[in-house]
């Protein structure tokens, strides 16, 4: 009996003693997870571009709409892009040039655009591209009102028909944006004859000018494209002339990036956008990967402070919180050194960017304390501060799912504002249009993707409150700064522009209206036979040039 | 050698010990590593200060994504977080979770049964369709959609999980009860007088709950699994401290840069739900009359 017991015993004591050793045993080296091997591999010459073969391009997300003039998303523009064409295109430094206008003038109160359009240019279906097609598509933009190129057109009144190849576009004020929201996509040249045989399934059966056909949409699948051979009205920033040099053009939608990423590494797909963090490195360190990154234009990353918000109406409680959030922290744990730190509303490619403001806010616990202590918000037993038996709260709220990492954004400022007795907390959900509607939000994070700085009239311009409709998500309302903006969207003078955009860059960090966090980057993963891809002003990828070697 | 040959009898002596009892010592082992785990990860539930080396919110930016080393056992996270302090930490929430959805599932399924199978007649009809009903949609299914209707919080994801198990113990516990309220005994003291209740309360109840607890013992790793699930999916509790589920989806990510972020909190969940099936079959066996005579 007794040698029973001793085995039972015995059992006990070594299955303790095992378990203990598993559970310590985790500690076991795991292997190093990042060779450091580097790639020397220098860039293959440019040689001559191969002709044919098919690109196969994964997305993230899908468009909602192939028509360019009903479309609101990044994502839409990447796409058809491809398919149509604009009347100018805008180069890297902000300036114009010639696409499927010749020339252009504006008058002298710089309300009307006289445009003389190529003569050589046919859509792909065969309709003649001319002023009456410019004009059908503005009727078109106007009349069904909807998406990204409402916005971009402005103040746009009527398009009047000269002759076969001039056109008028007639403005019911000065607009200087005008020339760059006629460049973009979601202002491209469609088809008229198109837009009139399929109505509302237009958005379906784009058909434009551009260097590749519509074949086939499979809904949460894939578009296919094809090469237009008719193509050579190319725009001056391409190198090619004639046709696209690849028979095909496909985009994959893989919103998984896991699935994205890695159907490039396996060759199943030949390119895949939006490149996580943690994988630029490991596919830099490829010698057959290229990343390509390209910055993005328009308003940096940002959270807005809700400025109806009781709490944070209060100056010196916003200017507590922008001391005490260390943005250069966030930026390198969350992003790995991949993402720019921003420092003013908008990214630094735009007109007007106040570079002083860099490095002018610097984390300080002691001052963001002190004026919370001013404030009247003193620190309670749980170490968060209250003041009239009312708790210092901020409602983050969040979109979900998870892009480009801003959720775990959110779970670092509610750590750090923590040191300062600030009680962060987190609604992150499918639903944010519930809550900035009914303003139950302290702070919400957004971004916008545009070529003029003239994107911060719709976020900081009274009136354009979301519950009115806009996105001004701070419900900001000051007279000074309205003025600002209205001049210059207004202003002809570059000087006087750029003059206005820098006191409302100002205004709005002096103020802590906004905190920016990041300049997102535009990735493209793909092996190094894909040549040729470059990106436009805003970060949109170009396949005009693209050819694959073998 | 002196020792050595001091020490042969009783080398001898155990071989000549029966099979029986080493085949009793194997089966043993699961249960007594699966109650080590299981009284483990309650330590960590319930006072996870003790156990972990870190607090879990301690973002560190200076050691990002570190793989397994002393200084962090089962590595670090993308935020500089130690894995091994969110397991620990973790585990409160995903215990509760389970547990409590057990508790809810299982009284609300147990109660539904007993008294459909003890008064019958249309009241049986009636709850058993309705069950059936439920029956018809898969329990995850059904929590995903709870979920995803009424909003996370703890109590929701609570009752979204409760609300998937309750049919099975409402049919287990209904099937015991028919069988037993019939036998002899149950009829011996109907025939002496006691009332309905009674008779309920202290034969039927007592003789139908033996694999009603079998059921809820193992329901409670089915349900920090399906939790997990729904963490994992994004509909689970979003709170500063991430139970397993959200630190597992969170590091799905990094899988090929970082395996350790999720690998650890998925052999947590594995690990406790297996424990969980061990320590469930064995009450099974122990409560069974025909194997706990042997």
């Amino acid at each position: 009996m007794k040698r029973q017991r001793f085995i039972k015993w015995a059992t006990y004591v070594s299955l303790t003693t095992a378990l203990t050793l598993v559970l310590a045993g985790c500690a076991a080296k795991g292997g190093e997870a990042t060779s450091s091997t580097d790639s020397s591999a220098a860039a293959p010459a440019v040689a001559k571009p191969v002709e044919g073969g098919e690109l196969t391009y994964a997305l993230a997300t899908s468009p909602d709409t192939l028509d360019p003039g009903a479309s609101g998303f990044a994502v839409s523009h990447r796409v058809f892009r491809n398919i149509t064409d604009s009347l100018v295109v805008q180069l890297q430094d902000g300036s114009f040039q010639p696409w499927l206008a010749t020339e252009w003038t504006k008058s002298e109160d710089g309300k009307t655009y006289t445009f003389k359009l190529r003569q050589d240019v046919k859509f792909q279906d065969g309709t003649p591209f001319n002023a009456a097609a410019v004009k059908a598509n503005f009727d078109h933009i106007t009349t069904s009102a909807r998406g990204q190129a409402k916005s971009l057109i402005g103040p746009f009144e009527s398009a009047e028909v000269v002759d076969d190849y001039t056109i008028k576009l007639i403005l019911s004020q000065p607009f200087e944006p005008f020339l760059s929201g006629l460049s973009s996509a979601f202002l491209g040249i469609s088809s008229p004859q198109a837009i009139q045989q399929y109505g509302d399934q237009y958005g379906k059966h784009p058909v434009g000018t551009g260097p590749f056909k519509f074949v086939s949409w499979t809904e949460n699948d894939e578009i296919a494209l094809e090469k237009n051979p008719d193509y050579n009205w190319g725009p001056p920033t391409a190198d090619n002339r004639g046709p696209s040099h690849l028979d095909k053009l496909t985009f994959k939608i893989v919103p998984e990036e896991a699935t994205r990423i890695g159907s490039v590494q396996s060759g199943q797909l030949l390119a895949a956008e939006a490149v996580p963090p943690q994988n630029i490195a490991a596919l830099k360190n490829d010698p057959q990967f290229q990343v390509d990154q390209a910055i993005t234009n328009g308003t940096a990353f940002s959270l807005y402070f809700n400025l109806k918000s009781d709490i944070w109406s209060d100056i010196k409680a916003r200017q507590a919180v922008q001391l005490a959030v260390d943005v250069d922290t966030i930026v390198k744990t969350l992003y790995l050194g991949t993402y720019d730190r921003a420092w003013s509303s908008i990214t630094p490619g735009l007109l007007g960017y106040d570079a002083s403001l860099e490095n002018k806010i610097k984390p300080d616990l002691d001052k963001a304390n002190q004026l919370l202590d001013e404030a009247g918000w003193k620190k309670g037993a749980d170490g968060i501060r209250e003041k009239d038996g009312k708790k210092l709260i901020l409602r983050y709220l969040d979109g979900s799912p998870n892009r480009e990492k801003r959720n775990d954004i959110a779970a670092i400022v509610q750590q750090q504002l923590k040191a300062i007795g600030v009680n962060v907390t987190l609604n992150i959900t499918k639903d944010t249009s519930t809550p900035l509607k009914e303003g139950n939000f302290d702070l919400f994070g957004n971004s916008q993707v545009k070529a003029d700085p003239d994107v911060m009239r719709s976020i900081f311009q009274s009136g354009k409150e979301y519950a009115n409709g806009g996105t001004n998500w701070s419900n900001l309302s000051d007279p000074e700064i309205d003025k600002l903006l209205d001049l210059g969207s207004e202003e002809s003078d570059l000087e006087k522009r750029k003059e206005a955009y820098t006191k409302i860059q100002q205004y709005l960090i002096d103020h802590a209206v906004i905190l920016p966090i990041y300049v997102f980057p535009y990735t493209v993963a793909h092996p190094k036979t894909v040549e040729g891809l470059k990106f436009d002003l805003l970060g949109y990828p170009q396949f005009y040039d693209v050819s694959i070697h073998k | 050698m002196k020792d050595a040959t001091a020490l042969k009898p009783l080398w001898k002596s155990e071989r000549k010990r029966p099979a029986r009892s080493w085949h009793l010592g194997a089966s043993d082992l699961f249960l007594y590593a699966a109650e080590l785990v299981v009284l483990f990860l309650i330590v960590c539930a319930i006072v996870p200060g003790w156990v972990a080396p870190y607090s879990p919110t301690m973002m560190d930016a200076a050691q990002l994504l570190q793989p397994p080393s002393v200084k962090h056992l089962l590595g670090t996270d993308y935020f500089g977080r130690d894995v091994f302090s969110l397991i620990v930490y973790g585990s409160r929430d995903s215990l509760l979770i389970g547990l409590a959805s057990v508790i809810v599932g299982g009284l609300t399924g147990g109660i539904l049964g007993a008294f459909s199978g003890y008064i019958g007649g249309w009241i049986d009809q009636v709850i058993m369709r309705i069950i059936e009903v439920l029956m018809t949609i898969p329990g995850i299914l059904l929590a995903l959609a709870i979920a995803a209707a009424i909003g996370p919080s703890l109590i929701n994801v609570v009752l979204a999980i409760a609300a998937g198990t309750i049919p099975r113990y409402a049919r287990v516990m209904r099937s015991q009860v028919l069988s037993v309220k019939n036998r002899a005994f149950v009829t011996a003291s109907r025939s002496i007088g006691s009332t309905g209740f009674r008779i309920f309360r202290k034969h039927v109840l007592p003789n139908s709950l033996a694999p009603f607890l079998v059921m809820a013992t193992i329901g409670i790793g089915t349900s920090i699994l399906t939790g997990s699930g729904l963490s994992f999916l994004g509909l689970g509790v979003i709170k500063e401290i991430p139970d397993w589920g959200t630190v597992l989806a969170q590091g799905r990510g990094y899988l090929t840069v970082a395996w350790w972020i999720c690998t650890f909190p998925g052999l947590a969940i594995a690990l406790f739900v297996l424990a969980i099936n061990i320590i469930g079959d064995r009450l099974r066996d122990k409560l069974d009359p025909r194997k706990s005579g042997a």
